[in-house]
Parts: structure tokens; sequence; C-alpha cells
């Protein structure tokens, strides 16, 4: 599998760590709303198809993507840096998009 | 000035080696540079970490993911949005961009003895590199001066092309003696020369 | 002159004579030879025995999908059992050996097995060995018996042990079209592709490029197709664009257009060259492929079709038109299709008889019956072959009148005298890396065979492999291919004047033909049509179930030449056609993959070690050192004579006595630099750090966000915005991750950057009475007295010249000092302590010693936070801010986290003055016989020296309230029992006394 890293290009998976669920929602730090901790932690969506995923380019430049996968498939149909302002970051020049 | 000790130097012979007998195709050093350090922006700042890094060395480096140069003493490219690789040898570079690189504009880490730059020259330098690294690194893909950040299972690696079959691998200091032995070992099939 | 072999003719290089050995006996063949050419033209027919019934069996293929003539190679003293000996190029000095028998190939005793046939059917250790319901052999006892004779009998060549001394490499390519296959489909699109600039990777599994081309016997452009093909790769050699891998199997097929392949770099070579590999692994990213993988021909089933002497009807056209060599001087044929005729062509003008071409259609096209007689053959239209005769190799064979439609058999047999039989039931496309690729194949009436199916990757196919198996289609299909993959448009061009015999690839739907005997499906398992049968009257239908249930295609051949007679037969057996039973899904690796290559640089001595800048002092200095994950660390520094017990309790008595130094770079080292560092802080720490002043560090305690406990270490202030964190060796990289996490993803609003700087800094504890006085002799630039260094300050000074900074703190329990330094000063910095530290009594200590004071201390480590204990289990909650949320303060005082009868940190006192166990139970009574009631286990042991004892750390449920009082370790593994006393986990020194001087 590969992902195309917005700063990288397409690596191999072998250079990312999954990090989990891109569906959650930290709860506010100071919050005890044990369900919305409880949830947080625990809760994960298992669904066949596409699925919001936070994968670290750990083997590379370490930021972390939202990656939109089909779990059936393995076709990922978006990446992005979690981080919006990263977006100046990603200048991907002509050469390496060849 | 007490020297640095080179990690790699019960490792390091000098002379030719492997599989010599048609041609030296390989050559392996160590540069040893005085300073090393990398540099991050703030969000928004990257414009003004690249002029304060033009201030410091001279070098005016290219706008886009993984842009770079090198004058041969001073070398620099980005591994990471908005964060910056940055070799000289002369000592110094630490305190020189403590001046440059004010708070408000990003941070500066002194990294001259934690990493290791070993460069691999010569016309099968991508031949080797591709046994370690999942990259591409064909002229067209990979040009002169630009950098890239990957790994060799565990060894993390930032690679700068300085030359059409020359490239600077920067590894953390305490892989590079097993990550030359292993560059030693897949070099001998093409005969190399430690320099 | 072999028996064999021909006189002219084939790529072999006659000049060249190779001298080999097979069982033992030396034969000799030509450079160009494969193992199983080169036997052949010596006459020799028996390659092997069968599986199961350990029948004799010869060659049945000439190339990658050869069931039969497995041989094993032997290089010295290693073995590589199983390789085809259709795909070993002989070379000087080339061993190989015959499988599968004993005493030998010719008289094997377990052919006896042949007799018992009817038992060994299908799921036959199924059946058997669910074994009695009672007594001694109950259940899979009974399997357990007989397995060790069973698999003696059973099975294929044995693997050795002896250590492959063989390089292999793996290999990173990125193209901009992969071709795989280098016939004439495959040239034509490698060299279309290559011509519009494109970077193209072109493999083929065989030595030579040029596939069919190479014994097809044609003509291309006037010339024969062999010299076409080699003109071809000629133009290719010497371009950069454009890299050949020969010998290379593109094996697996992969996402987002990833591809593996095997490259066979020296097996053909008597020896490597200097540093080059034996396999290499490719894996290779290409932007666009071009499957151009032919078609393997299928074998059709009958009784006694696997005797040597049997053979597929291409196959004996490879061995006579690339290899110069005749299977046989007696030649007949069975066919259901027309491309039998043109061997029988092929062989007649390499000088064998074709006495006979049996054919299931009762009608023949004029074309074909003017090829027969060509050959010089009698054709029998509308016959089938029923029997073959012979014993080690074939000497007749018996024809029948043969009813195509009912199956039917009518007549009387006759017998014909033959020395080979060659069969053809039709052509199967190799669509393995296509099936791969992730999608169905589709099946085609008239070629009865299944086609590829539509890309679900960038891949396109082209010749045999689309069904279109003739080479003017091949060529204009490779072109086609090889344009549209570099997304060029596709133009007309002149066809090549090609010179062929007429061939209609249309077979006949005939697969088996049911007579009495053994009808092989899978030769390599030895599964036979009746076999196929069985499997349907005992209630298979899917034809996944069948294909485990019989073992039919599960053969290291992987079932390429009996997959879909299988398929047939069941289907007819089910009643249903071909396409509704379906097929399986083909799975990587096409073919048998070497485990070396898969390992590739990654054994041996070329895993990563982490040394620290101190590693050759250790070493040369007498350390043992002990590998920590990747890390190299000292364990001992032992003196000659000395157990490892003794020595490091002579390094921590030295230490507290005196005073004792400990390499600590290991320690996961973090630079988290910003204006928001400290805040930042604040919330991945339980405890406060933007309180802590500049130049003074803080011990720190992290929990995970679900509130158990997750590292600790101490942090220094270096500056206002500047923090060095440090962490434990073990933790250091799932640390990093975890604050770049919360920084990328949680916090973007905070200006923190957090950057590694393990391998920027040397690091040595210095600790003990005399330590102080040690650094006071060495150190310029600072005092070290307690004003200047208080418990937790920091400083900055030089150490012979070189700047270093230190910190107050210990882990010993000592007064102690960490000195750090640039790495690249960590021997020059370490020395000169060392020099300091002679008049002091100062030792250098290891691991050992270092843990067996942490345990004295009571200190925590990885093997305490263990992933599932929380802070108060620890002792820790002191640490617990109540004045700040941070991460897994909302969890951490769930129900469950705070319960009474948690396992708590406590220490163990031996009773019995024998040494513990790490991993021991603790128990509140002892019952050897039947060990039960766990109320907790030992973290971690030693022998203490300052208490004199055998002491422990250990996990137990209540903890504190059990102090004072009395248990057990059962540890029935080590059958070790005994009395423990539960004490405090700070054993010694628990005031602190000592480290605050």
């Amino acid at each position: 599998m590969l992902i195309t890293c917005p700063y990288c290009g397409p690596r191999d998976v072998i250079e990312f760590t999954y990090q989990g669920d891109g569906n959650r929602e930290r709860p506010d730090p100071a919050s005890q709303n044990f369900e919305a901790w409880n949830a947080y932690v625990y809760d994960r969506l298992n669904p066949a198809g596409d699925h919001n995923e936070i994968w670290q380019h750990s083997g590379g430049c370490r930021t972390h993507l939202r990656v939109v996968r089909n779990t059936l498939t393995h076709e990922i149909s978006s990446v992005a840096f979690v981080r919006g302002d990263h977006a100046s970051g990603a200048r991907r020049k002509a050469e390496d998009r060849s | 000035m007490v020297e640095r000790q080179s990690p790699l130097e019960p490792e390091l012979h000098i002379g030719s080696h492997g599989n010599f007998e048609h041609g030296i195709e390989i050559l392996l050093t160590e540069t040893r540079p005085g300073s090393i350090v990398q540099l991050a922006a703030w969000p928004g700042e990257e414009k003004n970490l690249m002029t304060a890094i033009r201030t410091v060395t001279g070098l005016a480096l290219p706008d886009g993911a993984g842009g770079g140069l090198s004058d041969g003493v001073k070398s620099v490219f980005g591994f990471a949005p908005g964060k910056f690789t940055v070799a000289d040898d002369a000592e110094g570079l630490a305190a020189a961009f403590a001046e440059a690189v004010t708070p408000a504009i990003g941070t500066v880490t002194d990294l001259s003895h934690g990493r290791t730059v070993i460069r691999i020259a010569g016309p099968k330098a991508e031949w080797v590199l591709a046994k370690f690294f999942a990259i591409d690194f064909a002229l067209t893909a990979f040009p002169v001066g630009a950098g890239r950040s990957t790994a060799h299972h565990d060894v993390f690696a930032q690679i700068q092309r300085t030359g059409a079959d020359q490239f600077d691998i920067y590894v953390f200091r305490s892989f590079a003696r097993s990550f030359w032995k292993a560059l030693c070992h897949a070099s001998e099939e093409v005969g190399y020369e430690v320099q | 002159m072999s028996p064999r072999r021909t006189h002219t003719g084939g790529r072999i290089d006659r000049l060249k004579t190779i001298r080999f050995t097979f069982d033992g006996v030396a034969y000799t063949g030509h450079a160009g030879d494969t193992l199983a050419s080169a036997l052949l033209a010596n006459g020799v027919t028996l390659f092997g025995r069968s599986f199961k019934y350990h029948r004799p069996r010869g060659l049945l293929t000439a190339g990658v999908e050869e069931p039969n003539a497995l041989v094993t190679v032997l290089k010295g003293e290693v073995r590589e059992p199983n390789i085809p000996a259709t795909m070993v190029e002989i070379h000087d000095g080339l061993v190989a050996v015959s499988q599968n028998r004993f005493p030998s190939l010719a008289w094997d005793v377990n052919a006896v097995n042949q007799l018992g046939g009817k038992i060994l059917s299908a799921g036959f250790y199924y059946k058997t060995f669910m074994g009695p319901v009672f007594g001694p052999l109950k259940g899979t006892r009974f399997w357990m018996f007989c397995e060790h004779f069973i698999r003696r009998a059973a099975g294929l060549g044995s693997a050795g042990s002896a250590k492959d001394p063989a390089r292999y490499e793996r290999m990173n390519a990125f193209c901009d079209v992969l071709v795989v296959g280098a016939g004439p489909a495959g040239l034509m699109a490698a060299k279309a592709a290559a011509d519009q600039g494109a970077r193209v990777m072109l493999a083929d599994l065989e030595p030579r490029f040029g596939g069919s081309a190479n014994w097809s016997d044609e003509t291309i452009d006037g010339v024969p197709a062999a010299d076409w093909a080699r003109r071809t790769v000629a133009q290719f050699e010497g371009r950069d664009n454009i890299r050949l891998l020969p010998r290379t199997t593109v094996w697996g097929y992969y996402d987002n257009n990833t591809l593996a392949a095997l490259e066979r770099v020296s097996d053909h070579k008597e020896q490597p060259a200097k540093g080059e590999p034996r396999h290499r692994y490719w894996a290779i990213r290409a932007k666009s492929v071009v499957l151009a993988t032919g078609a393997f021909e299928r074998p059709l089933v009958f009784p006694g079709n696997d005797r040597p002497g049997v053979m597929l009807a291409h196959a004996a056209e490879r061995y006579a038109n690339e290899f110069g060599v005749l299977p046989g001087e007696r030649i007949a044929l069975f066919t259901n299709n027309d491309s039998a005729y043109r061997t029988a062509v092929a062989l007649k003008k390499a000088g064998a008889a074709v006495v006979a071409i049996a054919d299931v259609r009762p009608e023949l096209s004029a074309e074909m019956r003017k090829l027969a007689t060509e050959a010089e053959a009698e054709i029998f239209a509308g016959h089938a072959i029923v029997a073959t005769e012979g014993g080690k190799a074939l000497s007749g064979v018996k024809v029948q009148r043969f009813d195509m439609v009912t199956g039917a058999l009518s007549g009387d047999a006759r017998s014909i005298h033959a020395d080979c039989l060659l069969m053809s039931g039709g052509w199967s496309p190799t669509i393995h890396l296509a099936s791969q690729a992730g999608a169905k194949a589709e099946w085609n009436e008239a070629l009865q065979a299944f086609l590829p199916p539509k890309p679900t990757q960038k891949w396109a196919g082209a010749g045999a492999f689309n069904g279109h198996f003739r080479t003017l289609e091949a060529i204009l299909d490779g072109r086609n291919a090889g344009l549209s993959a570099v997304g060029a448009t596709v133009t007309p061009m002149a066809y090549p004047s090609i010179e062929s015999l007429p061939c209609d690839p249309s077979p006949a739907p005939v697969f088996e033909i049911r007579a009495k005997g053994k009808s092989f499906v899978d030769f390599q398992h030895d599964v036979t049509a009746d076999d196929v049968r069985l499997a349907h009257r005992e209630g298979f239908v899917s034809v996944e179930h069948l294909k485990r249930y019989t073992t039919l295609g599960m053969a290291t051949d992987q079932g390429k030449s009996s997959n879909i007679p299988g398929l047939a037969i069941m289907a007819e057996a089910l009643g249903k056609p071909i396409p509704e039973v379906g097929t399986t899904r083909f799975r990587p690796p096409f073919a048998p993959v070497s485990i070396g290559s898969l390992a590739a640089e990654r054994f041996g001595d070329l895993k990563p070690d982490r040394l620290t800048p101190m590693h050759d002092w250790h070493v040369d200095n007498g350390a043992t050192m002990y590998s920590a994950g990747l890390w190299y660390r000292p364990m001992i520094y032992g003196l000659a004579g000395e157990t490892v017990e003794q020595a490091y309790v002579r390094e921590a008595k030295a230490t507290r006595e005196s005073a004792g130094i400990v390499d600590v770079s290991t320690l996961g080292k973090i630079a988290v630099q910003g204006p928001d560092a400290a805040a930042f802080l604040d919330r991945v720490y339980t405890n406060m750090f933007s309180t802590l002043a500049v130049g003074k560090a803080r011990y720190g305690l992290m929990l995970r966000e679900d509130g158990f406990a997750f590292d600790d270490g101490t942090t220094w202030r270096l500056g206002e915005q500047d923090f060095l964190m440090t962490t434990t060796t073990a933790n250091a990289g799932k640390v990093m991750q975890h604050l770049e996490y919360f920084l990328d993803v949680i916090w973007p609003e905070l200006k923190v950057h957090v950057t590694s700087v393990t391998d920027e800094w040397a690091g040595a504890a210095i600790g003990g009475p005399k330590a102080r006085q040690i650094l006071a002799a060495c150190v310029t630039g600072t005092a070290v007295d307690d004003a200047t260094l208080p418990f937790m300050g920091i400083v900055r000074g030089e150490i012979a010249d070189v700047p270093v900074m230190i910190c107050r703190l210990s882990f010993s329990g000592e007064m102690a000092f960490e000195v750090y330094c640039g790495a690249g000063h960590g021997t020059h910095v370490w020395e000169a302590l060392i020099e300091a530290g002679k008049p002091f009594g100062l030792v250098a200590y290891g691991l050992e010693a270092l843990g067996t004071m942490r345990i004295e201390k009571g200190h925590v480590t990885g093997a305490e936070i263990d992933g599932r204990t929380t802070a108060r289990d620890l002792h820790l909650d002191w640490m617990l801010s109540k004045k700040k949320p941070f991460i897994g303060s909302a969890m951490m005082d769930r129900e469950g986290l705070i319960a009474a009868d948690r396992l708590e940190l406590v220490g163990l006192i031996s009773l019995d003055n024998r040494p513990l166990n790490g991993g021991a139970h603790i128990v509140e009574e002892v019952d050897e016989a039947n060990p039960h009631g766990s109320i907790g286990h030992i973290t971690a042991c030693c022998y203490s020296p300052a208490l004199g004892k055998h002491i422990a750390l250990a996990l137990v449920k209540g903890g504190k309230a059990r102090h004072g009082t009395r248990a057990h370790v059962s540890d029935p593994l080590r059958n070790r029992f005994g009395p423990v006393e539960i004490v405090s986990n700070h054993f010694y020194d628990p005031e602190g006394t000592r480290m605050h001087g």
C-alpha cells in the first residue's frame, strides 16, 4: 500500500504508523463528562468502506495525515495534513509529481 | 579544541574494497561537518526562516517541499513542513542562528554531535541506495540539492542529493556505525573505496 | 554425442561442455541446458517419485509449471530442495539429487503405497486421524503418534540445517512501465514504451528473453523468430531507460501497482562474484504494468497419464527446438486441439518418428490432416488414449474409439509401441498476477479457458495472456499495451510478416477420458480424477473446499497444470457449467520464493545496532554487552573468574562505598522548545513544569489517555522556552510519537517543537559518597558544592576542555550527578572522569548493578510501568497534580483503577535465602501439586549487597496493607517455592539521606 504524503510524495506504508480513528473528538481537558471521555478513548467505528484515519509519516517528515481509506479495497481517496496550517509546506515541485 | 570522535572509527577502513577488479563504482566518506542544526519555523514563518537561512549561510533556498542546495561548504534542505537541516564545514552554526532566528520565527536545535553524515558517490550510488530506501533516486524524481526524509528499517535518514551521483545521508549517530557497515556490505558487489 | 541430442538446432552452445552430477552419476551437457534438458539428452527418463504413492515420474513440462521433476540442489553443506529440474541451469560442478525415494530413485520401498491406492484417497488423513474416542491414542494423540512415520514417507525434498552462506538482497525500484514476460508480446510492449522515453523494466523468469519465439520454429519478417527476439533484445542493451531482468520471476501483485519479483542472480554460476547476491528481491512500484505472461498448456486426464515419457506437447517442442533434445524416438500424440500438430511436425523435423496422433475430435480440418501427413503420423480421429504401458519409462499406449459428446469408449483398444506420449488439453492464459491484483477471471467458452478480468489496477494485458495465441496477435497486442501504458496514442503499424503453421486455438471441451486406472489431475499432490469425484460424493460443492479437501493445486506448483482439469471434473460431477463452479483466486507467490530473499539484508549481523558514544571503551574495558532493544549496554565489567552475580555485587558495593559511574547515553532525550513549551509539559506530565526554574530539573510522570502510567523521567529547564526531556530507554520512540501526536492533532495552536536529541548527548551518571569529590577534581568553570549544585540543580562547566552540563539527580540513591556532553566528546569526558576517580576508588558499573541499586531504592522502570499499572499502584499518586488537567487525568479515577484489590508495588525479602525469579507468582498458601491462588507476581529481583539478602519488587493485591506479612513464591515452572516477607518497596535509605548528602 502506498500513501501519498503531501510533503514527501507517495511512500510505502512501511514508513507510516497508524495513529487511530480520525473521527474521535477529544473532550475539553477539564471536562468530567465520563461518557464523552469513554467514547473518545474506547469507542471506534469499524466501517466496511471509507474510513477516516490518522497516520503519522513516522519514517519520513513525521507529520500526521488525515487519510480516507476504503477498508474493503485499500483505496485511498484523500490524504491531507491534520494541521491545516501546514498547507504552506505542501509545495510539491512539478518534477516530484511527474 | 578537542577533536570529535567519529562513531565509525573502528569500521572505517581507508582503501579499496569488494569487487573492484573492474573499477571502483562507489566512494564512501564521512563528511564530518563542523556543525549541523535543525531549524523549524512556526506556521506562517517559513519565509522569514528562509530569509534567516540566507542571511547566515548565503544560501537562497528554493520554494517547494524538500527543496535545498549546497555550495560544497554549507548545505541546507527542507525535510518536513517548515523544517530544515543546515550543515556547515565550520563550527558555530547554532550560535549564528540563535541570533538570526528569533523566538517569533521558530526554533534552533543543535545536532552537530547527534547526526553523522555519510557521503556516497559514484556511478552506482543510486543502485546501492536503492537496496536500503524505498524512494526513487532517479535524477528526474530527486534533483540535485533536494532533500528527502526516509527510513531503512529502524534507521531514520535524511538524504540530500549533492551531485548528479552524490548523496549525503544524515543518520542518528548511534546508528551510524551499523548503517556504515551495511552500506559497505551493500557496495561490495560493485567495488568501493573508503576515503 | 548423448543418445537423445539432435545433431543440429537449438539455442545451446554445443562448443561448451558442462560437467555435473545427478544422484551421484556424472553427466555432461551444454551451456544453455537446463538440468531437465541435459538429463533428457542423456537418456534419463525417471526424475522423481510422486508425493503420496511414490509412483515413478518423469518430466511433464519444460518450464516453471513442472510438477514432477523436483530435485534438491546441493551447494557444499547447503541443500535447496524442491526445485523443478526445468528451472535449474546447469553449470560445472552442479550437484543435484532426486527426492522422496529410498534407497534409490529406481528402487523405492515406498512404491508399495501404489497398492494401497484406494485407501490413500482424498481425505484419508482427516478420516483416519480423528483417532479413537478413548484409549491411550484417543483424539489427536493418534495423529501425533503416526505423524513421524507419515512425514518420513510422504512429501518432498528435505530442507537442510546448514547455515546458508549466500547473500540475499532487496532492491527498491520505480518505473513507468513494468513488462512481465519477454515473449514476442512483452518484447514489443517494452520496445514501444521505451521508444516513448518511458522508464521500462522487462522481467522474464527464463534466462533467455524471447519466450515462445525461442522454440516456435516460426519466422518473423523473414528471420527465424528466435533471431528476431535476439535482435529486439540487442536494441535494448545500452539504453539507460530500460532495465532488463532475466531469470526474474514476478511473483506478487499488490495494492497500488506494487509488485514483488525474485531475481536469481547467481544460481546458474559455479561461484557468485565477490559481493554478488544469490537472489535479489525486487520491490517494484510501477506506474503501469504490461502482463505478457503467456499461457500454460494443460494435460489431459486419462489412466496412466503420469508415466515417465508422458509429456506436454509444447514441452517436447521446446526440448527439440530450444535445447536440441528429443524426448523420444517413437512419439505418439494425444490432443483435443490443433496445437499438437505443430508439435508433430517439429519433432519429425528434429528426427523423431511420429507414430500416431490420437485426437478426441471426430472431424479434423484439412489443414491438420495435411500437417499429420507431413509428420508421417497415423491419425486416430475421434479416439482417445485409454492406457499407457511400461515401468520407469513408457513402452506403449492403448488407443480406443471415443465419443467426445458422451465420453463413451467403444471398440477394441489398440496397442501402439511408443517411448514418448505427448498430450495437449488446450491452453490456459497465465492470469495469476491479474487475479492477485484483485479481479475475477472470466470463462471463455470458445477457448475453454479463464481469461483475464477487467483491470482493477493500472495494467494491460498482451498476447497469449489475453487468449491471443497467434504470434501476430501477440506482437500487435504488445505494441498497443506498451503505448497505452505510457499514455501514448496507438497508431497503426505495418504488420510484420509471420510464417507459421495453421492452428485454430479452440480446443474440444474434453478434459478427461474415464477408463479404468489412476488418472492424475494434480501430479505433484497425487490427486486423481476419482479423488475429485469422491470429494463431490462426500458433499463438497465449493471449489474452495474441494481444493482444501483434496489438496488439489496446493503443492509447490500451485496447480498451474491441474487447476482447470480439476475444475472441469468437479463441474461435471456437480452437473454445472464450469463458470458457475468458478475458480479459486490466485494468491502470491506465483512460484516459490526463497526465504533468504524475503529476509534479505535484515538478518545475522546486519540488524541495526545502536551504540553509545562510549561503546568501544566499554568493550575494551571488559564489559559484557547486553542488547536492550536495539541498544547495546554494558551488563557487567567482569573481572577474571567472576560470575555475573559476583561482578554486579562488587560494582554496586563499590558505588555505595565510594563511587560508581554508568553510561546513561541511551536514555531518550527530547528537546522541547518554544514559547508554549512549559504549558505543553503541564498538559503532558501529571505534575507541574511551568513552575520549574531555569537551571533546575524535575522528575515527571506521564499517563496515557486511558489513565494508566506511561513513562517517567526527569526534564531539565535549560532556558525559559527550552526544555530537555529525558525518557526511559525503551520508551523513547513511543514518547516522541505521543508528543508529536498531541502537538499535531490535538493542540495545533501550541507553539512547541519537539526534536529527538538522544544522539546529541553522551551521558554518564556518577554516584556514591565520593562522587562530588571526583567532580570537583575534574570540573572547571563551575563549582559543584551543595550551594551551587543543589539536588535537582543544573550547572554548565568543562571537563578536560570540553563543555559539559551537570545535573544533580539520583537513580542509585547515592549522592549522584548526570554529566552530559556532546556525543563526539563522550569517550573523552568519560575517560577524564575515570581518571579523576582513580584515587577515590571509582568503578564503572553496568546494567546489573544499576538494576540492583534501583531495586534497593524501590524505583520503578518498564517492568513495573507495564501498561497495566496506575500511578497509585506504583505509589506515585503524590505526583498527580490537582491544579490542572493533564493527559489521563479524566480517566485515571475510574472505578476499576482505584479499586482496593488492585496490584500494588511492594518489596519482597526471600526468607529462605534463596534467589527469587522474575515472573514468579506470589501466593498466600503454597500448593506445589496444584499451584493456584496468585495474589501477584515478581517484576524484578536481585541479590542486594546493601541488605545482604535476596530481594525483589512485586505487584501484589492489596499491596501496602500487607507490609510486614508473610507470603510465598510459587513458581512451578522453575520448581521454586518458598516463604517471603512483604515489605515496602523502599528497601534502602527510605529517607533519602544519602542522596541529599
